[in-house]
This record gives C-alpha cells, sequence and structure tokens, in this order.
C-alpha cells in the first residue's frame, strides 16, 4: 500500500506548489489574456430573439392537407403566412386588409369575392394573388382527385404508378367540395360561388401555399408568372397530366422535419411577417422577419425561436433558467404550483379547446332508453332528467379545474367555445343552467314519478385518465344520494372504440371534445340523427331540421337563433349535460416579452404576435 | 468457434423473430392510431377516420400485418413514420447519432470511475472507507434517473447559474469543503494514525489551496488551465502514472512521462496558433478529423519517447509516456475551450449551464464554440448516467477484486516477494478486469437503446425519445425499427461478451 500513499502525497504536494505558484501566475495572466484572444473570433452570434418553448415538432408547411392539419404545423404557419382574416381576442373573425379584402356578393347563389391587396407578397418578390386561392380550392374540394391513394401497412404507397399518372390531392373539406363552379379569376379578385348556401362560408377557404411555387416545382418552371399562369390553365382546362404533378408536389413536397436543402429554399416561401431560417431537427425552429412583409402584423421581434421539449416540467425549469421565455405546458397542479414560485414570471390561467361533457344512451337498452319502460317516452326522460340533476357540475369545476384555473366555470353550451361571440345569447336561451345546482330531491321525485327505482348507470371514461376518475367518483357520490347507482362500464377494446362500437355496454359517456374553430356548423356531427358523433341514438326531427336550415343560413344572428333552438331541445330531450373547458396555462418571463394573450383555439398563445411588446432585457 | 458462433447466431435469429412478432402484436394492443380523432369535431372525421384505417391497414389482421412488416423490413424497408410522413431509417440515423454522442462519454467516464473506486474499495475492505462507498454506491444504485436528472437541473443548472451572478464562496465553505476532502482522503489512503493525519493535513490543504485559487483567480467566469497550470498537473500526472504503472524506483518510466510533460508545455503556445488556423473557423469543416489526427500523433510521441529511453522494459515506459501524453493534450485542448467560456457567457446572459436539448440555437460561433456549447449540453444528462451506472460498477468491481485477492496466485505472487504495487496492479487488477469483460459489452449495446427516461427528461432526441413518442403518437413502424434494433444489439452483445471472455480468460473454451 505504501505506493498508493506517495501517489496522493505527490498530488497533494504538486496541488499545494500549485497555491504556491498563484502569486507568480497571476501576473502574467495579463500577457496571454485569454478572454480578449477567445472573444475576438468566437464567431459567437449576439443578435438577441424570443424563445418560446412548444410540445410537438413542426413537421409540414401545408397547415390544411389531412397530414399537415395539427395545432404543431399551425401556430408556426400562423406566424408564416398571411391571410384574408384572423380571430380577435373576442373569436370573432377580423379581417387583414392590407393583405386583402372579402365580401358577400350576393346570397342566392351564395357568391363571395376576394381581392387581394397591392400589399400582399410572397416573401420571393411575387405578388398574392388569386392563383393561390385557386389552387387551394382545387386541392381541398375534390374535383380533381381522379384516383385514390393505397397503402399497405407501411404506409408505402402501393399504387405509386396509377398516382403518377392520375391526380391525388391530399386534402379534404366538406364546405370547399360545396363550390362546385371553377372560380373565375378578374384582375387582383376571384369570385366563388357555392353551389347551395353554406353557414360557414367566411372560415371555410384561405391562402395556404404560394401557388406558383408549387407550379414552379411541378412543372419545372423558373418564371413565377409564366408558371402561375400554366398553372391556372391546368385548372381550367382540367389538364390532368399537369394536374397530377402539381397534387403530388401540393400533397408531399411541403412536409419537412429540418431545414430543407438549398436547392429547396422554394418551401420556405411566405406571405407573412416571419420565414423560417433555420430548423433543427427535434430542437428548434428559428423564424426571422420577413424584409419584403409590407402587411400591417409588423414583426415585433427580429428573430422567434420556437424550441421544442415534450415535458411539462422541463419546460418550466427552462424558464426559470432564461433558455425559454414563454411556455404553455400541459397543465397539471405541479406544474402551475412550480411556476407560482418563479420569481420575475407572469403566470396566468385558462382555458382551452378542449371540453369535458357527458352524454345519455338513448338506445342501448339501457336505464335511459324509453323500451326498458315498455316504450313510455316520458318515463325514460325522466330518469335521464333525474341523472343529470344529480351531476356535481360546480363541484368538478370547484375541486378539479379551479386548482389549475382560477377563473374556471361551468359550460353551459352545448356548441359554442365560451367567449365566443355567440356564447352569452346561446346560454341565456337554452336553459342548461338549470344543470347549474345539484337537485337531489328533484331528482327522487323525478324517479318516484318514473317509478324506476334501483337505476343502474354504467359510465364509459377512459381509465387511465387520473382527471375522469375523480369525476367519477364526485358524480357516484352525488347520484348515490338520490339512490342512483354509477359504476364504470366494462372496458372491451378501449374506451374511444367502445363509444361508438360497444354502445350496449355504456349507458353515459364522460369525455372531451375538441373544437378546431368557431364554425357554426362544427356541432352538425354530434347531435343529428344519425351522425357521426352521436353513438346515442340520439334522434329529434327538429333538431335535424334546424341542422337543415343553419347549414344555409349566412346570417350570424339568425346562426345564434337556430344555434339557441338546437341547445334548447337538447336540454329538454336531457340529452346530456356540458361540464367545463380544459385548463391551460401560460407563462412568461416579462422582462423579456410582453402584450402575450391566449386564444382557446390555435394558435393559442402565438394569438396576435403582432402586439407583443419586446421587454427591457429584449431590447438591449 | 465457428460451429459456437453458428449455433449462437441461429439461436439468436430465432429469439429475435419470436420476441419481434411478440412485440409487433404487444404494441399494436397498447396504442391506438385514431385516439385524436375520435375526440375530434372535424366535419369531415368520418372520412378522416377512413382514410386513416386505409393508410394504416388497420382492418388486417394485426398477424398479416406483422408479416407484411417483416418481409419489408428484409428488404431493408423499415417504413414511415405515419404521422410525420417521415422515413423510419433516416429517424433512426438521427436517433443514434444523438445516442452515441450522450452515451460514449457517460460510459466510459462511470466505468473509469467506477472500477478504481471499487478496487481502493476492496483493497480497504471493512474499513471506514469501504462502507462509505457501499452507502454511497446502493444510494445512487437506488435512485429513479428522473428524480436525479430534476435535482440536477435544479441544483447543478439553475443552481450554479445563480452562483455566477456572484461567482465568491465563502471562506468558511471553502474550509469545510477542504476538512471534508481530507477526511475523505485520509480514510482511502488508511495506515496509521500519524499517517492519517499527515495525508489529512496534507489533502485538506492542498483542497483549500486549489479552490483558493479558483476564486481569486475570477476561474468561474474566466477559466483557463495556462501554461503554468499545465506544467504543475502535468508533472503530478506524470509522477502519478508512473508510480501506477511503473513504479518510481523505474527512473527510465519516470523521465519519460516527465519528457512528455515538458514537451507538452513547450508546444503549449504554438498549439493556441493551430487553434486559430482556418479549419476551427466559422463555417468550416473536418476540424473533428484534426483533433483525432492529433490524438492519434499524441500518443505516438509519448509511445516514441518511451522507446527512446529504451532500457529492457521499454514497453513500460512506452505505455507511460503514451498515457502521459493524451492526458496532456487533453489538458491543452480543454484548455482552448475554456477559453471561449467567457463570450460563451456573455452570449447566453450569464446562465451558460442549460437544461434541455442538445444546442443553443441561433449561438453561431466557431468550431470551439460548438465543442463547448456540446459539452455544457452534455453536462447534465452524462451526469446523471454516470451518477447511476457508476454506483453499479463499483458494486462490481469491488466484489471481484475481493474475490481475486484471496486467490492462491496473490499469496504466491507476495510470497515470493513481488511489491504490493505490483501485486495490485499486474496481478490483481487484471483478473478484476475479467468479470467485468462480459458486463461491460451487454452494458454499452443495451445504453445504445436509449436512456429513454434521461433523454425525455432533457428533451434529447435519442433512440429512448423517438422510442416514447412514436408509442405516444401511435407509431408503430418506428417503434418496431427500435425494438429490432435493441433486440438484435443485445443478441450480438451477449455473444460479443462469451467471445470476450473466452479470449481474456483462458480457462474457457468456446468449443467445449
Amino acid at each position: 500500500m505504501r505506493i498508493t500513499r506517495k501517489v496522493v502525497a505527490f498530488t497533494a504536494v504538486a496541488a499545494a506548489s500549485a497555491l504556491a505558484l498563484t502569486a507568480c501566475s497571476t501576473s502574467d495572466d495579463s500577457s496571454s489574456n485569454p478572454t480578449k484572444t477567445g472573444g475576438d473570433d468566437s464567431g459567437i452570434n449576439t443578435e438577441t430573439s424570443v424563445n418560446i418553448a412548444w410540445n410537438q415538432p413542426f413537421y409540414s408547411a401545408n397547415g390544411t392537407s389531412i397530414t399537415g392539419n395539427a395545432t404543431a404545423n399551425n401556430v408556426i404557419l400562423y406566424m408564416l403566412n398571411s391571410q384574408f382574416k384572423y380571430y380577435d381576442e373576442n373569436l370573432k373573425l377580423t379581417p387583414d386588409t392590407s393583405f386583402g379584402t372579402y365580401e358577400k356578393v350576393s346570397d342566392d347563389p351564395l357568391t363571395i369575392k376576394y381581392t387581394f391587396a397591392d400589399t400582399a407578397q410572397w416573401s420571393d418578390g411575387t405578388p398574392a394573388g388569386p392563383e393561390d386561392l385557386l389552387l387551394e380550392w382545387a386541392a381541398q374540394s375534390g374535383k380533381f382527385n381522379t384516383v385514390e391513394q393505397k397503402t399497405d401497412d407501411e404506409g408505402n404507397v402501393t399504387n405509386q404508378d396509377e398516382l403518377n399518372k392520375g391526380v391525388y390531392f391530399d386534402g379534404a373539406s366538406p364546405g370547399i367540395a360545396l363550390i362546385k363552379e371553377t372560380p373565375k379569376i378578374d384582375g387582383k379578385s376571384i369570385t366563388f360561388v357555392y353551389s347551395k348556401p353554406f353557414a360557414d362560408w367566411d372560415t371555410n377557404i384561405d391562402v395556404n401555399l404560394p401557388a406558383h411555387v408549387v407550379a414552379q416545382r411541378a412543372l419545372g418552371i423558373t418564371d413565377a408568372k409564366e408558371a402561375s399562369d400554366k398553372l391556372i390553365a391546368a385548372i381550367d382546362n382540367n389538364t390532368t397530366a399537369d394536374l397530377s404533378k402539381i397534387a403530388k408536389v401540393w400533397s408531399n413536397d411541403f412536409n419537412f422535419v429540418q431545414m430543407p436543402a438549398a436547392a429547396d429554399k422554394n418551401l420556405l416561401v411566405t406571405s407573412g411577417p416571419y420565414t423560417i431560417t433555420d430548423y433543427v431537427k427535434d430542437q428548434y425552429i428559428t423564424l426571422t422577419a420577413n424584409p419584403d412583409y409590407k402587411g400591417d402584423h409588423k414583426a415585433v421581434f427580429n428573430k422567434v425561436t420556437v424550441r421544442y421539449n415534450g415535458d411539462p416540467m422541463g419546460q418550466v425549469t427552462a424558464l426559470q433558467n432564461g433558455e425559454v421565455d414563454l411556455i404553455n405546458p400541459q397543465a397539471t397542479a405541479d406544474v402551475l404550483t412550480a411556476l407560482k414560485k418563479l420569481p420575475n414570471t407572469t403566470v396566468s390561467s385558462g382555458p382551452e379547446g378542449t371540453y369535458e361533457h357527458v352524454d345519455l344512451q338513448f338506445t342501448n337498452g339501457g336505464p335511459f332508453d324509453p323500451k326498458t319502460y315498455g316504450g313510455d317516452k316520458d318515463k325514460a326522460l325522466k330518469v335521464r332528467e333525474a341523472f343529470l340533476k344529480t351531476i356535481p357540475r360546480q363541484e368538478i369545476v370547484d375541486k378539479l379545474v379551479k386548482p389549475l384555473d382560477p377563473t374556471a366555470a361551468i359550460r353551459n353550451s352545448f356548441t359554442q367555445v365560451p367567449g365566443s361571440p355567440m356564447y352569452d345569447g346561446i346560454v341565456d336561451a337554452n336553459g342548461q343552467k338549470a344543470y347549474d345546482t345539484v337537485d337531489i330531491d328533484g331528482a327522487k321525485q323525478l324517479l318516484s314519478e318514473a317509478g324506476a327505482s334501483k337505476v343502474k348507470v354504467r359510465l364509459l371514461f377512459d381509465p387511465a385518465n387520473t382527471r375522469r376518475q375523480n369525476e367519477y367518483q364526485l358524480i357516484k357520490a352525488s347520484a348515490e344520494q338520490a339512490g342512483i347507482t354509477v359504476e364504470p362500464y366494462k372496458v372491451q377494446t378501449d374506451w374511444g372504440t367502445d363509444l361508438s362500437n360497444a354502445t350496449k355496454f355504456y349507458d353515459a359517456a364522460l369525455f372531451g371534445w375538441q373544437s378546431q374553430s368557431t364554425a357554426v356548423t362544427e356541432s352538425d356531427a354530434n347531435y343529428r340523427t344519425g351522425a357521426a358523433n352521436n353513438f346515442y341514438g340520439y334522434s329529434n326531427k327538429k333538431v335535424d331540421s334546424l341542422f337543415d336550415e343553419l347549414q344555409t343560413t349566412t346570417d350570424t344572428a339568425k346562426q345564434e337563433e337556430i344555434l339557441s333552438g338546437v341547445e334548447t331541445e337538447l336540454v329538454k330531450d336531457a340529452f346530456g349535460v356540458t361540464i367545463f373547458q380544459f385548463p391551460g396555462v401560460t407563462a412568461y418571463n416579462p422582462t423579456k416579452i410582453g402584450g402575450v394573450s391566449k386564444l382557446t383555439i390555435a394558435p393559442t398563445i402565438f394569438y396576435g404576435f403582432w402586439n407583443w411588446t419586446a421587454g427591457d432585457a429584449a431590447k438591449k | 468457434m465457428l460451429n459456437f458462433l453458428t449455433r449462437r447466431l441461429v439461436a439468436g435469429l430465432i429469439t429475435l423473430f419470436v420476441s419481434l412478432f411478440l412485440m409487433y402484436w404487444l404494441v399494436d394492443i397498447a396504442i391506438d392510431p385514431l385516439k385524436d380523432l375520435r375526440e375530434s369535431t372535424a366535419p369531415n372525421k368520418e372520412q378522416l377516420i377512413a382514410a386513416r384505417i386505409k393508410l394504416l391497414d388497420l382492418d388486417t389482421n394485426v398477424v398479416v400485418r406483422f408479416f407484411h412488416w417483416f418481409t419489408d423490413v428484409l428488404h431493408g424497408d423499415f417504413g414511415i413514420a405515419w404521422r410525420s410522413g417521415q422515413p423510419v431509417s433516416d429517424l433512426v440515423a438521427h436517433a443514434i447519432g444523438s445516442t452515441l454522442q450522450l452515451v460514449t462519454a457517460a460510459t466510459f467516464l462511470s466505468l473509469l470511475l467506477g472500477v478504481v473506486v471499487g478496487i481502493v474499495s476492496a483493497l480497504r475492505q471493512y474499513s471506514s472507507f469501504d462502507y462509505l462507498i457501499i452507502f454511497l454506491s446502493f444510494l445512487l444504485y437506488s435512485l429513479p434517473s428522473f428524480w436525479v436528472a430534476v435535482l440536477l437541473k435544479q441544483w447543478v443548472a439553475i443552481g450554479f447559474n445563480d452562483f455566477l451572478a456572484d461567482p465568491k464562496f465563502a471562506w468558511t465553505t471553502i474550509a469545510i469543503v477542504a476538512i471534508v476532502a481530507g477526511v475523505l482522503w485520509s480514510l482511502a489512503v488508511g495506515g496509521t494514525a500519524v499517517r492519517r493525519w499527515q495525508v489529512f493535513g496534507i489533502s485538506a490543504a492542498a483542497t483549500f489551496a486549489m479552490i483558493a485559487y479558483l476564486q481569486v483567480s475570477d476561474f468561474w467566469l474566466e477559466p483557463k488551465i495556462g501554461i503554468v497550470l499545465l506544467a504543475i498537473l502535468g508533472a503530478a500526472t506524470a509522477f502519478a502514472i508512473a508510480a501506477i504503472f511503473a513504479g518510481l524506483h523505474n527512473r527510465r518510466a519516470l523521465y519519460t512521462a516527465l519528457t512528455v510533460v515538458a514537451i507538452g508545455v513547450v508546444l503549449y503556445e504554438p498549439m493556441q496558433t493551430v487553434f486559430k488556423g482556418d479549419i476551427f473557423k466559422v463555417g468550416s469543416h473536418g476540424a473533428g478529423w484534426l483533433i483525432f489526427g492529433l490524438a492519434v500523433i499524441t500518443l505516438v510521441v509519448g509511445f516514441v519517447v518511451g522507446r527512446l529511453y529504451g532500457g529492457p522494459d521499454w514497453g513500460v515506459s512506452a505505455r507511460t509516456g503514451a498515457i502521459v501524453a493524451l492526458i496532456m493534450g487533453a489538458m491543452i485542448y480543454v484548455d482552448k475551450v475554456m477559453q471561449l467560456w467567457p463570450p460563451y457567457t456573455k452570449a447566453l446572459n450569464g446562465r451558460p449551464i442549460p437544461t434541455f436539448g442538445d444546442r443553443t440555437p441561433e449561438l453561431g460561433g466557431n468550431y470551439w464554440v460548438g465543442v463547448l456549447d456540446s459539452f455544457t449540453h452534455l453536462m447534465l444528462p452524462t451526469l446523471t448516467l454516470i451518477l447511476i451506472a457508476f454506483a453499479a460498477y463499483t458494486r462490481y468491481s469491488r466484489s471481484s477484486m475481493l474475490e481475486v485477492m484471496s486467490q492462491d496466485y496473490i499469496r504466491t505472487a507476495r510470497a515470493k516477494g513481488l511489491p504490493e504495487r505490483v501485486v495490485v496492479v499486474r496481478h490483481g487488477f487484471r483478473n478484476t478486469l475479467i468479470p467485468l469483460a462480459t458486463i461491460v459489452p451487454i452494458d454499452v449495446i443495451t445504453l445504445l437503446g436509449g436512456a429513454v427516461i434521461t433523454e425525455a427528461v432533457f428533451a434529447r432526441p435519442g433512440m429512448g425519445a423517438l422510442f416514447v413518442n412514436s408509442l405516444d403518437g401511435a407509431e408503430i413502424n418506428p417503434v418496431m425499427a427500435y425494438l429490432l434494433i435493441t433486440a438484435s444489439l443485445a443478441i450480438v452483445a451477449n455473444i460479443v461478451a462469451d467471445i470476450i471472455y473466452a479470449s481474456v480468460d483462458p480457462r474457457i473454451r468456446l468449443d467445449a
């Protein structure tokens, strides 16, 4: 062991002599000061940018294709591209006149005219124009699709030869499909004529990809004007050979997960305040202000970097460490507690796009089906009402949502997001407020009137979701007081599949619907007889005919009236109850960024980026 | 040998096939590719669902789908990650790169540290030091990595960054650290009471001096080694390496080591000019290869110096020279990287240690900035992995060393009068490595599967992250590609471990 000791002794002596030499060495520092030499040629970028954390990386610049339509893409595209209209803070559509204007020319047939402003311009210098909207129409209407893509389980396309010859656009919009006639271009304007009136015409179509770039890539033409003309001709004359190539470029070329190669730089052409200047796979995407942008939504920050981190707590730590300046993590009580402890951080809570609700089964032979009571509809209705009266909506909000969002309130509309223009009017009319407080006595009375005793409700919910587990516990405890037994349904495949396929196994369903926009016809599929999201056998002729009317109503006041009518019917039929809007949390560093506000639907925290203000630290 | 290999390979392939089939089936049960569409209120929801069912062929039985997938894999086609439309082979290639970066340093450092500490602990069996190490290694071994990661983020990243705002330790803090270090050293070295006090005094003073030096020289804001410190640290290294690998009585080895240090010190200034060369400037490539080349040259120079000192046992000198040369080279390299610290810290608003990602966005900078940026981003995840793996290696090497040291041939070696250093290093240490030879290849290769949790917590885009994200996104192809790679690597690792075992231990024969 002597040797080991020697080693230590030597090391120690050496380290000690380091001290002795410190005095001498401090003096010769100045001669070879590494700070200065290192600093001069390091080439470090000193430009400041604002950093935003997001959970899922961007993967497609075509935000309306079936593949690319995802929030991760749309929040980035919101800053990259200009559109005819934007949501304002109250979810009201506001036109961006610096890009263009649109007007309803006639109601019958519904005719909409879009006119591009002179300041509407793509970042490669080409003016944005009617051909861009024409391409979007061609892609989404389904009119030109001649073949369908066939794939094996790998996702590999199996009928590539056929597709090469035919036309397949990876897009489908039922609203745009209502425009059957090829739109007419007149100078800077384009006019769409709907084959029948359509309620959501104003959210229906907007500029997406640059038509000239698609045409340049597809048809191998370098001149932008010539390429656009060829594209217009191909659409007007339905030239399959050209459309086939155009469709392929439209569907595939704009999907990328890192900076495209130099030869593909035209994929990065944008019409808005920002352009993509750097994209490192899975790490970050950097947007730099577009010097050629002439519109109203001027970039506040020259550079915006969106950094990807899927871990909510990781985002909080990154905010604390100054690596990111604005976060919108998935809200949990832990995240909120951690955020509140951070100094110099502005934290705000608010509702998000998904809302929780309970729906009842009408035709499965369960407690809510008239058949159980010998076809007596009134009895079934009373049992449904009794059950809904016991659902402790306020308690659920207080106990499960308020800890995350102190401003949370019961959602009372079946069709509209709270805060949207129609919400208050509809809520006042539909009568769902009657279920705001639990009414055990009323429930008992209804049950005895119906002569139903020992009602057993099998509740479908996602057993892996803790919040829904807790909601179930609260509902169960409350319903028990009125003599209703609530139990979890027996999972058949998984709750999502069972929702539509195993309707015999549950009597009530507790889950969330996600709102994508304020489009009024969005709720059609939920409540119409036999519609895609109506798993419950619910059928009300009046609701159906109101929806028919709504489809073709373009006047907003009238739309509100119809939706109120629909919801009143839903409440009267005791279809179910809506409970709350999912809570979300936003936090930012006010020394770097200010003026942040958030929408309940996409683009969430990126909303109104032209109203952001640079904090003191970002101005340096 | 050939017979053995064939047998193992065939068995491995069968295992691989069966496990892939089972995994495909289980993953298919676990994921729900339609989940996001179910809660959607899109007007064309039915159309979207139908399109996705067709895209993923969900109507086909899972067994049939497995065979489709399997035949495609045999043709070298791993399929598409359907959510983003990216080919799986691209995703995997990117992920493996990131994982290799993370795992390489972590494995080697934890191995080095674990083996050294384990062996010292074994040599001091049942001493306070031994108990302390046992306690520490069990403690670290039982820590969940996500927790260690969060603690490190809070204390090492945020804590250190906060500290940098005013980088001064209280003198009492330094004194306490010095005393703790002194106690640790005296426990590790052991011996008589007088010897212990000596060791305690020297090492506590040395530690105090080191930290005081760092404090006085403003090391935290402007870290540097510099030519003077390089000479001192180099000399210490030379003595240490020579003492362990050759013994200080072997003057040739000692002189070799010191000569190499002298060469390193002389080359320090010229190297600063080389490091400013065009190849290291912003936008150039190939600097990594140049550095690799320089490392090889350094090794050769160290070796040649040893050879030139000659003598009957020149191999020992050459080896010592090569090791010392490599350490000198590493110190000069680190010194250069450290010189970039002030501008780097400034660019990051005085908070240089990051908590996630693998690079600072839009940093720019030359080769050295890139290296420093990678270092800072690798630091926390590497530390997390080291803390946990180190504990395991300590346990292995300790027990293995204990077993070896009780063997008859160790007693024989002592009986014939060999110095204790030779007994420990030549007879003990080498045989200790035999069991480790079977564990390490498997560890290294399974680590390639990615440190799932560590990667997720630090948002590094490695293999583990690929696996978790794909599973989350219900993309079966990348999940299966991941499982295929990790399963095949595990099988290969086992075969490799057997072969290594047979080659280091003559008692084992593969063909028996």
